[in-house]
Formats: C-alpha cells, structure tokens, sequence
C-alpha cells in the first residue's frame, strides 16, 4: 500500500489534475490543439530539464541553465545584427552553451568547487555577460532573419481535426529530438551507466576505473550546450532576445526533474519521468491560465505540488524503513 | 538477575521476515555475545533495542517490567547505550564535540558553550578508555580510523546524571582497530561488568568472544538457536550453531602449488617518499602484506592499482612495463582489487548487482564499446555469482539489499568479470561472518589455482597464515622479511611485524 502511494502517488495527483481540468474546462482542455500548443510552450523547459537530469542523476546540479539560455539568445541575435548566416550563429551560440557548461565541469570536478557554488558564480558572470553582449536592451525587429524566426512557427502538418488545421511543431519535434537523445544517452551507453554509477557512489565508481573528473566535465558541457539550445529556441519564438529571458527556465527545470524523480522505483532522476514532472508542471499552468487564476497564485500552487509530490515521496519512503 | 529480557520478537520488512521469534536474556554483570551470520537478524533486533525500529511483536522487560521503547531517546533514558560501526560522527568537528554529540554541552551562563569544561570532560572519558594519545580539541577527521572508532566507542561511556548506563550494545567495535586498542576496550569492558553493567557484544571474530564473553546466544534465520556459558562451548560448536553445518577446517586447502613463471614484479618502488620496495609474485601464488597499521601495505596495493603514483621505481605485468596513472589502467592492464571499505569503496549500494559487477568491465560488455547489453551483463553477473557462491534474488536485486556476505561476493565476482591477472585484497573478509568467509577463502584458492596472482593483505594473522603462501613483513613502508607461511607460527609473526627478534 505504502509502496504503491510512493511509486504511484504523483501519477494518481496527476491524472487528477487532469481530471479536474477536463471537466472545468469541457470545450477547450482535452483537445489536440491545446495538447500541442502545450507542448510547444514547453519544448524549452523539456530540452533544458532533459540537459538538467544529465547532472543530476550524478546528484549535482546546475543553476547556471537559466542565465546560459539568455546568454545564448543574444548571442544568437547579435551575430544576426553582424550579418552572421543564421547556421553559424546557431553553431556559434551552442559553441558558446558548451564552453560555459565545460567551465563549470571543469570547477567542479578537477578545482573541486560544489556544484551550488560553481554554477551560482557562472550563472551571474552568464547573465552579467548576456548585458555585455546586448548592451543590456532587446534586440528585434529586422535584424532577426525571417528564416529563424519562421521556424518557431512552422510544424508538421497532421490534417484536420474537427474542421482545425493541426499540426505538429517543429519546437515540440526538436525537444522531441533532444529527449530521445538524452534517453539514449543516459539509459542505453556505458556514459550513462557510469554517471548513474558517480551519482550512487563516486570513490566506489572511481575505484572500478570510471573516470570520474573526465565524465563530470563532459556531463556539464552537455547540460550547458541544452541550455543554449532552449535559449536559440525561445529567441525564434519570439523573434527577439533580451538578457533576462531565459531565467525562469531553472527553477521549473530542476522542480521537473524532482517531480519526476519521486515516480522512479529508487528516488533516482531518469529522463522519461522527468518529461513526466515538466509536463506535470506545464499543464498546471496552462489548465490554470485558462481558468484565468492570477499568476502570481499560480506561482504558489506550482511550488505547493511540489513540496507535496517530494514530501509525499520522501514520508513513504521514511515509513516504509522503519 | 535478568537484567532484560526479550521474547519471542518478530519483525518483516514489507512480507519478508527478518525475525521469526526470537528470544534473549541478559542477566546483571555479564558479558553477553549475539552471534549469527549475516542476516540471520542481529542488526534488526539491535535496531529494535535502540528504539530504531518497531518490531511485529515482542514482550521486552528490564529489569522485569514490561517497557516498549518507541524511540532512540527512550532507549538512552533507560539506560541503553550503543556503538554501532554506522554511528554518526562529524569529521569537521573536535574530538570532544563528537564524544558530547547529542547530550547538553557544559555551558556558561546558561548561554556559551564552556569549551575548558568541555574537553576536560571529553578528556576524562577517554582516560576512562586509557586513551592519552588523542587530544580532545583535535579534528576528528585529522584522527586514523582505529582512533575515530575510539573516539565512537568512549562517547557511548560518557557517565550522565539522570540515565545511568545499564546496557553496553556494541556492534562489530573492533573491526577497525588494532589489537592493542581492542585489548584496551576489552579491559575497559571488564570494568563495566565488575560495576554491575551489561554488555551485549555482536561480533564476527570468535576468539574475541572466547576471550570476553560470558555467555554466548546464536541465532539464525531469524531464530534463536541457543545460549550458552562460553564456558562450556567450543569455538568449533559455536561455528556449528551459527552456519548450521560442521567445519572440518577454517581455511580451504591449496588447490595446485603455485607456477614457476613471474606474474608481477615490482622494482624499487618509491611511494610518497619511503624507502623502496621490491617484490615478485608468481602466478598461482598467495603473497600475504603483514605489518601492523599504516606500516604501508595499503599504500603499496594503492600504488600497484594506480591510484597512488609512485614517485620512481619500475612494475611488469606478465614480463611487460606496467605504468598505471589511474584505476582504469589497473582494470585494463588486468589487476583487480578488493577495497577495505565494502560499503563506501567497493559497492554502489542503490544500484542493482549487475551494474556493479560490470562496471570496471563495461566497454567489452557493451556493444561497440559504448551500447549497453543487460542482457549479457546479467548472464554474466549470474555466472560468476555462482562462481563466488552469491546468494541474491537475482542479478537486478540492489546491492544494498544484500547482507554483508553476499556484498563481498559481489564485490568478487566485480573482481572476476574481467579474468584478471593480478587480484589485490584488502581486508577480503572484514566484517563478514563465519560461512560466507569460508566461501571467499575457497573463492580465492580456486583463482590461484587457474593461474592468478595474488596479493592479501589482512590484519587477521591467522588468515594470512591461513591462506597465505609467502608473507611480506612491512614496516614503515618497507618490506623488511619474506618469509614462508607454512613454517611460520602467529607469535613470530607478530614479532616480524614489531621488528622484535624471534625467539
């Protein structure tokens, strides 16, 4: 029973959220098209929550996603004021998501700072950086390339349904992507099995040959890389970029992947629960948006199911050893 | 007098019994052994003594009224006091910070913490252990393993006003000290018997129990299976009781002597600044590292595994150079090595048994080098399970599920997924009980025999004269005797290993 209340409790707060938004709202919850325009809002949290279980299945974690997001946005966008073609400022931009995130690995595991502390100081200098690179105003309007901001909008065509055009987004399909590629990653090569391995036990799984310093930078370098990625997106969504918006993309990255994490049999972070956990989040506020609930009690209500999915997990877990 | 007294408890963890009834009686003044193999249910009923978990069922009396302890404060306030080889202690604080953890501090007008009182008081209860050597003040991280496990133990003698100590629950208290500190804890014990105390002692080491104890309860699988005067049992019986069969003998026999042909040399090896040491090993061959603690045999089995780098001198693996900068060279070059500490070195305990045992060895388990084949890691994993007589639920069981035993097979078999040249032991039957050790010294014969080298190092000298088929004597870091096992007796080895000339 017990047992069952901790593996299952989220999925049951879940599907009664579901409910409870179906019946509220009949005409427009349950319906492709709000599925899929769900799913596009959510593709930059989706893509950095994935880079995010990367650490944090080594049980670290990187704060830093957020400020690298904005920081790549405006790269991405001086580089067009530049004259830049659209694929080398994108290649650019991820080049820029990758060194950040290697610089934080690099602190972490051979100068040996924590990874509060390292990614607290680089996620500062990112944002302090994005200022710099922008002049601290929004850049828009013609210097973006039609190309790029046009992708955000395109999709593949699924075909009617009831009378509406629907299709699938390219944002949604490039998360998509990205979530397919951390799976593998993560459950299916031996770098997976070795970061899950430094996250049980790091002397243990030094001491079995895993590299563990080599495999820690990396890990960061990836996470960062997503964070720039998520932050090129929101840039095409928006046709612009300014130095502050990514920074909501960390705190919802790592409730996700907590979420997420009380559904797996042992507490640990794994990829496909952590989608679970953002869509948790995700759909919360879109169900509320729509019942037009403040956002600012919207706030509130998000990081109460939180504190009640991890607490409900970690009270189960407690009684059941005892 | 029964001082306290348990029947028939019983306690499952979610439908799996880990008591099925068992029944203790702890009189006044006595010494009073709890033996059983792993798993047979010490830690549980311990746990229930402590106040830590709720059994099933049990009528527990001290004194001969009925109590229900329902938590660790209550256990204290009766008068319990344990040391358990988890116990809590925090390396950054002092020695006399860690001894007073959790009691009030002396404090200075009712608000400062009074230091001078402090660590004169954490300095009296030390002296009650004969303990000189550690001063109060000092970090506890700056202290050895064997001095922290006495800073653990002193802190359960610390007398306070209001809940005098009773009953002494020790847990495996001397698996990492010396012999010289477990004497001293021993005399101390027998002080505490002499003012009336009780003790109840779980240890794995018999002779220890013959030596100290008074009486002796066995369980098994969850039972009690019998108590008795240490008196009237031998330490052949005892065994009996617990694993449930006879030994004939205590160490398997050697298979096959070993070969002729070197396996690993290594040549004036300098580690951290030490004299140099040199040595060779034949395949097959048992070569035992004797010496007392920190005389450098863990240092020089770091070195050959290539977690420590030597300074100069020269290694061959098999006739070839062998220069490890890290463990991963060690594992390729073919050197497998079981650390000291199963838990926190050996073992990724939240994870499941194959992922262990595969992963010095996970590139030539996966596909091209880099996808993952469970399927091939767990056959695997259950082929040389049975090799290594490991008995588990089956290869996606997490390791932490395990009993202590069986995590040390585990960590064998890990050692022997890769058919290694070189097996390093460190400790290879620490804090393991009576059946599972008989396994692994077999498990250890049975390598040497197929042609594996052999290094072991052990403070338990009967075991390296035991299993041993030469024995290195180091002594500040220095190999100073090579001497056979076979003509050796325990009293000249000790005096090897103290640089005293044998009598």
């Amino acid at each position: 029973m017990l047992t069952l209340l901790r593996r299952y409790g989220t999925i049951i707060g879940c599907a009664a959220i579901l409910i409870f938004f179906w019946v509220s709202l009949p005409d427009t919850f349950m319906t492709a098209r709000n599925w899929l325009n769900i799913s596009q809002q959510l593709s930059m949290l989706i893509v950095v929550a994935a880079g995010m279980t990367i650490v944090m299945v080594m049980g670290d974690f990187d704060l830093s996603v957020g400020s690298m997001a904005s920081l790549s946005g405006i790269v991405v966008a001086v580089l067009f004021t530049l004259g830049v073609p659209v694929w080398a400022a994108v290649s650019l931009a991820l080049l820029v998501g990758l060194a950040g995130g290697a610089i934080n690995g690099a602190l972490i595991s051979f100068i040996g700072i924590l990874p509060f502390v390292a990614t607290l100081a680089t996620l500062t200098m990112f944002s302090g950086a994005a200022f710099v690179v922008s002049g601290g105003k929004t850049i828009s309007g013609r210097a973006i390339p039609e190309d790029f901001s046009q992708f955000s909008r395109g999709g593949i065509a699924l075909g009617d349904w009831g009378g509406v055009a629907v299709s699938i987004p390219n944002l949604t399909l490039l998360a998509l992507a990205v979530v397919i590629l951390v799976w593998v990653l993560l459950e299916q090569t031996t770098f997976g099995r070795r970061l899950y391995a430094i996250g049980g036990n790091s002397e243990a799984a030094h001491l079995s040959g895993v590299a563990v310093r080599k495999l820690k930078l990396i890990a960061f370098a990836l996470t960062g890389s997503t964070a720039a990625l998520a932050g090129i997106m929101y840039a095409s969504r928006v046709a612009s970029a300014n130095p502050t918006q990514g920074s909501s993309l960390m705190l919802n990255a790592i409730a996700g992947v907590f979420l997420g994490s009380t559904l797996s049999e042992h507490g640990e972070p794994r990829i496909l629960y952590t989608i679970v956990g953002v869509l948790i989040l995700g759909v919360l506020d879109n169900g509320l948006t729509q019942m037009s609930v403040d956002s600012y009690v919207r706030q509130i209500l998000v990081g109460g199911i939180i504190i009640l999915a991890v607490s409900a997990s970690s009270l189960t877990k407690r009684l059941r050893t005892r | 007098m029964s001082l306290l007294s348990l029947k028939d408890v019983t306690k499952a963890y979610g439908g799996v019994p880990a008591l099925k009834g068992v029944d203790l009686d702890i009189a006044s003044g006595e010494i009073h052994a709890l033996m059983g193999e792993n798993g047979a249910g010490k830690s549980t009923l311990i746990k229930i003594l402590a106040g830590v978990v709720a059994p099933d069922s049990a009528a527990i009396s001290l004194d001969g009224t009925p109590v229900h302890i329902d938590s660790a404060q209550h256990a204290y306030r009766l008068g319990l006091r344990f040391i358990h080889q988890e116990f809590n202690v925090v390396p950054a604080l002092s020695v006399a910070e860690n001894i007073f953890m959790g009691r009030a501090y002396p404090r200075r007008a009712g608000l400062f913490v009074d230091w001078k009182k402090l660590n004169a008081a954490a300095r009296e209860t030390l002296l009650k252990l004969g303990i000189t050597h550690i001063d109060p003040r000092q970090k506890l991280a700056t202290l050895t393993l064997g001095d922290q496990m006495l800073v653990r133990i002193s802190s359960a003698f610390v007398s306070e006003a209001g809940a005098p100590a009773r009953l002494y629950v020790l847990d495996e208290p001397t698996a990492a000290l010396t012999s010289e500190e477990s004497e001293r804890l021993f005399t101390v014990l027998r002080e505490l018997r002499l003012q009336g105390a009780s003790v109840l002692y779980v240890s794995h080491r018999l002779d220890e129990i013959m030596a100290i104890c008074d009486k002796a309860s066995v369980i098994r699988d969850g039972r009690s299976i019998d108590t008795g005067k240490i008196a009237d049992i031998t330490h052949d019986d005892l065994v009996a009781l617990m694993i449930g069969r006879r030994v004939e003998e205590a160490y398997p026999r050697q298979l096959t002597p070993p070969q002729d042909h070197i396996a690993f040399t290594a040549t004036n090896l300098t580690i951290r600044g030490r004299a140099p040491v040199s040595f060779s090993v034949r395949a097959g061959e048992i070569l035992g590292l004797a010496g007392i603690a920190n005389a450098g045999q863990r240092e020089l089995l770091r070195t050959l595994f290539g977690d420590l780098v030597a300074t100069g001198g020269t290694m061959a693996l098999a006739g070839h150079p062998y220069r490890p900068r890290s463990p991963a060279d060690a594992w390729r070059a073919g050197i497998a090595y079981i650390p000291r500490e199963r838990r926190s070195e050996g073992l990724i305990l939240s994870r499941p048994i194959f992922e262990n045992t595969t992963l010095p060895h996970l590139k030539a388990q996966s596909r091209w080098g880099t996808f993952l084949d469970p399927r091939r890691e767990r056959r695997l994993t259950a082929e040389r399970g049975q090799l290594v007589r490991l008995k588990s639920a089956g290869p996606n069981q997490r390791a932490r599920e395990l009993s202590g035993g069986n995590q040390q097979k585990v960590v064998f078999a890990k050692a022997l997924v890769g058919d290694p040249r070189l097996l390093l032991l460190d400790e290879p039957t620490r804090g393991v009980d009576v059946g599972a050790k008989f396994d692994i010294y077999t498990v250890i014969r049975e390598m040497a025999a197929r042609g594996m080298a052999v290094i072991l190092v052990s403070s338990d000298l009967p075991e390296l004269l035991g299993m041993a088929d030469r024995i290195a004597v180091m002594r500040d870091g220095a190999i100073t005797d090579f001497v056979a096992a076979a003509s050796l007796s325990e009293q000249a080895l000790i005096n090897l290993t103290f640089g005293r000339a044998t009598g």
